[in-house]
């Protein structure tokens, strides 16, 4: 199953510059494992062990997958994930 | 030319102790002085004269009033260092004009900060404080540091210049940075969100508190015990979390009502289970009987700790017109209060080294995005060289110790305690460049370690009584969402730093020059606590209503200003120049 990803600026590094990628996977968790294949060290900078980086968020079109079931999230092809760095201040 | 011969009508050279070559540091600001004719300034430079005023007279400087200078559409400064050298500054409300007249209100309104605080508000409106007052004063006392300290290192340059209209853009830069991009640029108006979804909360025993996580797990436990649908809790997390830069915050009606029917303490309890912080929103009189306040006002917002003599010189500058040309600053922070201290820095000519985590800090992909970078974090950060190095490993430690080796000033805004846990504190980077300035660019101050809230700019104005004052004035309820205390606690850390370099450049001693947010609050505040504290009524005028043509509703407006020509700077995005001019 084909999924587009849209690639944060601090990422294309690892994407040759690309800012939307096609992928496969099921979940969440089985893109960010085809991600890694097709661009090895994407995983590193979008896990902190087994979850996703505090400062990173990943939507399935407008829901941040931390308020659905995380890396078990489901997609399907009509789909568009968008991963984006989280801001905060003080 | 010097201070007797400039001044001699008014200032006794017997007031000032004369000095060969290193002066006393803990006499050393009150070896110096500031002029101006303040007794007789006009009613709209009042509140900027008082903040000014307030912090010399924190430091210890002597102000000696000049009834011939200057006091009614702008004010003329004059401000002699112990070896009797002076430099000058001119205040005025508009760069392009000295002349034209205006007043905090007024100047609110033409930059966009009435704007940017009336996102949250309802409707555009002033903050209801002396805020550009106080971060132009500032702004006019770093000047005279930084003039003064480039006098003392053989540099050119004598007098310079600060309006309130750049204060105010250089407080409205990242939101104007984000609202000038040319793809994707951000149109957020005043008036166009309901103020009633916003923060702060407000229990049913009618207590006004905030909330604050930078996590979303503990969002989304506290959602979830109060009953919200998963897809609610995580549109209102977005809105939460991006509210430090979009000026807005509107959450599910749900989650203000759920709270609503709990008391004060069911929801502290709730809030501890979900590991959110809360934050009771205190009145301005709460805050007055706190045991630091007194402190603050008596010495300001700045920690100043001069230590370890050295016989190191600063090194010399490379550029003429630049005060802090030939000096390196290495700054480890996050967000926008400790950036803001750097970018001023930078400003002034240092060379600013950034420290970012590996793969960079991850606001640089904030949107909207000029050439692959975030531009309101470019707007904060684009003078500065940066370096990407993993603090948390001892290579990565001793990377940083090397780089501060060549540096003036270490500057940082980690979380108390951390600085000693990463053996990066005082002592020991001091170790590696004698006479190095080292500021902390804090949240708490003398309270960090005592309260258990993360310090962020919201939780510091609910602590502070702030938010209590805005809120009242502005019949919302709470504090502003421009993130004013972020912005000052920058500048003020910047100010720390100037001190630091100007004192050390007479004292031949570097030192801590720290400050904190709660402290850029209490300076907000200070005639309000002054008012509480003796049991006084508030002595302060109200705003006046800024003439209503004046006010830019729109940020895109600002660049078709004619007034701000030299103020901004449009590529492929409108920068905010220096708000300094040296001459």
């Amino acid at each position: 199953m084909t999924i587009k990803v849209k690639i944060p600026t601090l990422l294309r590094a690892l994407t040759g510059d690309q800012k939307e990628v096609e992928t496969t996977g099921g979940t969440i968790g089985e893109i960010i494992e085809s991600l890694e294949q097709q661009y090895p060290g994407i995983r590193e900078r979008l896990m902190s062990g087994d979850e996703v980086h505090k400062f990173m968020n990943i939507y399935v079109n407008e829901d941040d997958i931390r308020f659905r079931e995380r890396l078990a999230t489901a997609v399907s092809p009509s789909d568009t994930i968008t991963i984006l760095p989280a801001v905060a201040g003080g | 030319m010097t201070a007797g011969e400039r001044l001699p009508s008014v200032f006794s050279l017997a007031q000032i102790q004369p000095v060969s070559a290193i002066v006393d540091i803990n006499n050393f600001f009150s070896n110096c002085a500031i002029v101006g004719n303040f007794q007789h300034a006009s009613p709209a430079l009042q509140p900027v004269v008082k903040a000014l005023l307030f912090q010399c007279r924190a430091l210890g400087i002597q102000v000696e009033n000049h009834s011939l200078m200057d006091a009614g559409t702008n004010l003329p400064l004059t401000f002699i260092t112990p070896d009797f050298e002076s430099v000058e500054c001119r205040f005025s409300f508009w760069s392009d004009s000295e002349q034209r007249a205006g007043c905090e209100a007024t100047l609110q309104a033409a930059t966009g900060l009435m704007s940017v605080h009336g996102r949250a508000t309802g409707r555009a409106q002033p903050i209801p404080l002396p805020y550009l007052s106080t971060v132009s004063a500032t702004l006019a006392l770093q000047a005279c540091l930084a003039t003064a300290l480039a006098r003392r290192r053989g540099l050119g340059i004598s007098r310079s210049r600060v309006s309130m209209a750049s204060a105010g853009l250089l407080c409205a830069g990242q939101y104007l940075a984000g609202a000038t991009t040319r793809e994707d640029a951000e149109e957020i108006l005043p008036g166009h969100h309901d103020a009633g979804l916003r923060p702060p909360f407000r229990s049913a025993d009618g207590v006004r508190f905030e909330l604050e996580t930078l996590s979303a797990d503990p969002w989304r436990r506290l959602c979830d015990a109060l009953g919200l649908e998963p897809v609610e809790a995580g549109r209102g997390w977005q809105s939460f979390l991006q509210r430090y830069a979009k000026g807005i915050c509107p959450l599910p009606e749900r989650l203000h009502k759920r709270l609503a029917k709990l008391s004060f303490a069911q929801v502290t309890r709730i809030c501890g289970e979900a590991g959110v912080a809360l934050c009771r929103q205190r009145t301005i009189e709460e805050r007055a009987r706190d045991s630091d306040v007194e402190e603050l006002l008596r010495a300001g917002p700045w920690q100043l700790h001069p230590a370890i003599p050295t016989d190191t010189p600063l090194p010399p500058p490379r550029e003429q017109d630049q005060p802090l040309s030939g000096l390196t600053v290495v700054e480890s922070c996050r967000r926008i209060q400790g950036p803001m201290a750097g970018h001023l820095l930078s400003l002034l000519g240092a060379r600013v080294v950034r420290i970012e985590p590996p793969g960079g800090d991850p606001l640089r992909g904030m949107p909207p995005l000029v050439a692959d970078c975030s531009a309101r974090f470019d707007a904060l950060n684009h003078h500065k060289e940066v370096i990407e190095i993993d603090i948390k490993s001892a290579a990565g430690r001793a990377q940083l110790v090397e780089l501060v080796s060549d540096a003036q000033v270490f500057l940082h805004n980690w979380a108390p305690g951390k600085a000693e846990e990463l053996g990066l504190d005082y002592r020991q980077l001091a170790a590696a460049s004698p006479g190095l300035v080292y500021t902390h660019a804090g949240a708490w101050g003398q309270l960090d370690g005592a309260l258990d809230i993360p310090g962020t700019d919201f939780t510091v104005q609910a602590y502070s009584g702030l938010a209590d004052l805005i809120g009242r004035a502005g019949g919302h309820g709470g504090g502003t969402l421009f993130t004013a205390l972020d912005l000052l606690g920058g500048i003020l850390a910047a100010q720390g730093v100037l001190l630091g370099l100007l004192s050390r450049s007479f004292c031949h001693r570097g030192g801590q020059a720290n400050t904190s947010l709660l402290g850029a609050a209490t300076l907000l505040s200070q005639s309000h606590l002054h008012a509480c504290r003796m049991g006084t009524a508030l002595l302060e005028p109200a705003l006046a209503d800024a003439c209503k043509n004046l006010v830019i509703e729109n940020l895109r407006d600002l660049p078709q200003q004619s007034h701000f020509n030299g103020d901004l700077h449009t590529d492929s995005y409108t920068r905010v120049t220096p708000p300094w001019r040296f001459s």
